[in-house]
């Protein structure tokens, strides 16, 4: 027989018996639509996960932080020489180290204590920027501030010590990028000849904003409460501003002195693949610096992932399989109530591999409609999942649930397949039985 | 007559069901022949083993001894896989109770064993529709099985067996659902067939006067034949049944 003959005698057969095989896809639809919508939100919330790490770039990034840091008898520092030595790692593609100082910026009547981070370039340009900001410029004279999108939380009542923000629930009426806004470092100790203390404020500058990070006040994201500026420009100004004096932030010698060099309490190395981000960590451990990397736990976080899709996915199989053994049934019901006309037909010389793969594309034909009929169902909810479930769970505006076209193909192949393995037996059976009962008249 | 092509030779057949513990002989050594272009007629009553026979002329049940030749094949050693591809291209077999699927029509239904060749589906229907009208159903066509009477039902079994251009035609009972003036219409256009095209068939009957139509008769009675008729009256083709003829074409 021609493929095409088995396909119109397969849907005729089906066709004929319209309400049973509209049961038995309907118990295919819901398994297959079970199995996609539970891998989905697996998928989805692995993905929602995944997109939210790899944005940060903690993917393939160890930080790394130097706690012996501010005393300056023998200790280990983090300086230019040191990143020339991560940079000889093997894997490493780059190493960015980030001088921070804690600054205070004001305006009018408002003040905020915030951290300040001078990082190269390259780094900088990893951090989305609002509208309109601009990335602070290299080597300027005076460092350009970029301005974490929460930073405007932080301002207090420089009179009062009230936050209106977190005590009011009102934004500080401060103009971030207009107004002119002073920064001021912190103020510089140093012991007169009688043994005092002589702490002396750093003078208020006005450095230009060349922006602000991007999102409103209240979304979160890891530069939200910080101000960013050039590397270069941070070093410049301070070596100009404070020389022969000990820098803000930066440690002295035993004799109270300041180094002619930068130490950085904090730079961040990239790795190639997220494969050798364990052994550039464990090669900056052993120099002595603390390296922190969340490749481990994104590693362990997606086993666990894969092992929830793999439970979900397990349930939906469930439904599935109790749609393999309705098929099978109905399959067999209709082989019992066809013996006659199974039987006429192997007198007419039918043969008998035809008549299985009749029985056999019935049973996959089940199965294929179910799986289509299950897919457009399985939308339909993953659709009404994004819709209703996310701000539940806290993923607002992202999809929890995402169905890729592999999964589409899978699912139909699948559920295809399993058609035809929950008819192999009836199909078997049906080449089994005797042309004779297409001659016993009752 | 002997110098006539042999197209069945049976020798020595017999069947033994097992019933518990007794045996019980069907057929208990049966030999005949069947020529080309010869009606043949087996009649016996009911538990006469006729049917028996019939079904392992088929072959659709092995004897338990002795053989049968179909053209000089020898069914009784084929398996069924064999035996499903030898009824393919040489039978063709017509039903008491008619055994046309309920879900097509009179053509499609007559077209039915050239889809088991794998004939394309054109070509199918080109040459179901002259059997068609051969039998005389062109008005019925398109009609499906629940809307033709029984006579006509038969007429499109009668055309399904000829579709094939088979080597023999069987009929189990083909009146036996029929009454009687419909019964007698269908005998005539099975002598025509034969007679103009040359068909050998073999139809099992237990009615006497159905069996006058043939030109041989072969009784049989408790599994053993006990006397071959030869038929000398001639039927003479009635009108209504050979108008058709003229665009059957010899394949």
């Amino acid at each position: 027989m021609r493929f095409s003959d088995i396909l119109t005698m397969s849907a005729g057969s089906l066709w004929k018996r319209k309400v049973r095989t509209i049961l038995t896809v309907l118990g295919v639809m819901v398994g297959t639509a079970s199995i996609v919508v539970m891998l989905s939100l697996g998928i989805g919330l692995q993905k929602a996960m995944l997109s939210e790490m790899t944005s940060q770039g903690a993917m393939t990034s160890i930080q790394v932080y130097n706690f012996n840091y501010g005393d300056g008898t023998n200790q280990l520092q983090m300086t230019d020489d040191t990143m020339e030595e991560f940079l000889e790692i093997e894997h490493v593609t780059g190493a960015y180290p980030q001088l921070s100082t804690w600054i205070t910026l004001s305006q009018g009547k408002y003040e905020a204590s915030v951290n300040l981070y001078g990082i190269p370039q390259e780094y900088l340009a990893q951090i989305p920027l609002a509208e309109g900001s601009t990335l602070p410029a290299n080597a300027t004279k005076k460092p350009e501030l970029l301005i974490g999108n929460g930073v405007i939380c932080d301002f207090y009542e420089s009179s009062t010590y009230t936050y209106p923000y977190y005590e009011e629930g009102e934004l500080p009426d401060v103009d971030l990028t207009g107004k002119t806004l002073f920064t001021q470092f912190e103020p510089t100790w140093t012991i007169d000849a009688q043994g005092n203390e002589i702490i002396q404020p750093s003078k208020k500058n006005i450095f230009p904003v060349a922006g602000l990070v991007a999102g409103g006040p209240e979304s979160y994201n890891m530069y939200c409460w910080n101000v960013y500026t050039d590397l270069d420009s941070m070093k410049k100004y301070l070596q100009d501003t404070y020389r022969g004096q000990v820098i803000p932030g930066q440690p002295t010698d035993r004799n109270g002195n300041p180094y002619k060099y930068f130490c950085y309490n904090e730079a961040i190395v990239t790795v190639d693949d997220m494969e050798n981000v364990n052994d550039v960590q464990n090669a900056i451990a052993e120099m002595g610096f603390e390296a922190y990397s969340e490749a481990e736990w994104i590693k362990s976080a997606q086993q666990e992932m894969l092992i929830i899709e793999a439970v979900l996915g397990g349930i939906g199989a469930i439904s599935l399989f109790v749609a393999a053994i309705g098929i099978a049934n109905t399959m067999m019901m209709s082989i019992y109530e066809r013996t006659k006309e199974i039987g006429v037909m192997k007198v007419l010389g039918c043969g008998l591999g035809n008549i299985r793969w009749l029985f056999l594309t019935e049973a996959a034909f089940i199965g294929f409609i179910g799986g289509i009929i299950g897919i457009i169902i399985s939308y339909i909810l993953s659709f009404l999942c994004n819709l209703i479930l996310p701000p539940l769970v806290g993923y607002d505006g992202m999809n929890i649930s995402v169905i890729p076209i592999w999964l589409l193909l899978i699912a139909i192949v699948f559920s295809t397949l399993i058609g035809m393995a929950a008819g192999f037996f009836p199909a078997q059976r049906a080449t089994k039985l005797s042309p004779l009962a297409a001659i016993r008249n009752e | 007559m002997d110098e006539r092509k042999v197209v069945v030779e049976v020798e020595d057949l017999y069947k033994i069901y097992k019933v518990g513990t007794n045996k019980v002989r069907a057929l208990n050594g049966v030999s005949f022949q069947v020529y080309e272009g010869e009606f043949c007629a087996i009649v016996g009553t009911s538990g006469s083993g006729k049917s028996t026979l019939l079904n392992m002329l088929a072959g659709l049940e092995h004897p338990t001894k002795g053989q049968i030749a179909i053209r000089g094949q020898h069914i009784e050693k084929m398996n069924e896989q064999q035996l499903v591809a030898f009824r393919r291209e040489h039978v063709g077999f017509i039903f008491q109770s008619f055994n046309l699927m309920g879900t097509m029509t009179a053509i499609e239904n007559v077209a039915l064993p050239l889809t088991f060749r794998g004939v394309p589906k054109k070509e199918r229907l080109k040459r179901a529709e002259r059997m068609i009208r051969l039998v005389g159903l062109e008005k019925h066509k398109k009609h499906r099985p629940n809307q033709m009477s029984g006579g006509q039902q038969q007429r499109v079994g009668m055309a399904r067996a000829l579709v094939v251009n088979p080597d023999i035609m069987f009929a189990d009972e083909p009146t036996g659902n029929l009454d009687s003036v419909t019964s007698e219409e269908m005998m005539t256009l099975m002598r025509n067939v034969v007679n103009k095209h040359h068909k050998t068939l073999i139809m099992v009957t237990h009615d006497n006067q159905l069996a006058s139509y043939a030109d041989r008769v072969i009784h049989i009675k408790d599994g053993k034949i006990i006397r071959i008729e030869e038929n000398t009256k001639m039927h003479k083709p009635t009108e209504e049944a050979s108008g058709r003829e003229e665009s059957h074409d010899k394949e």
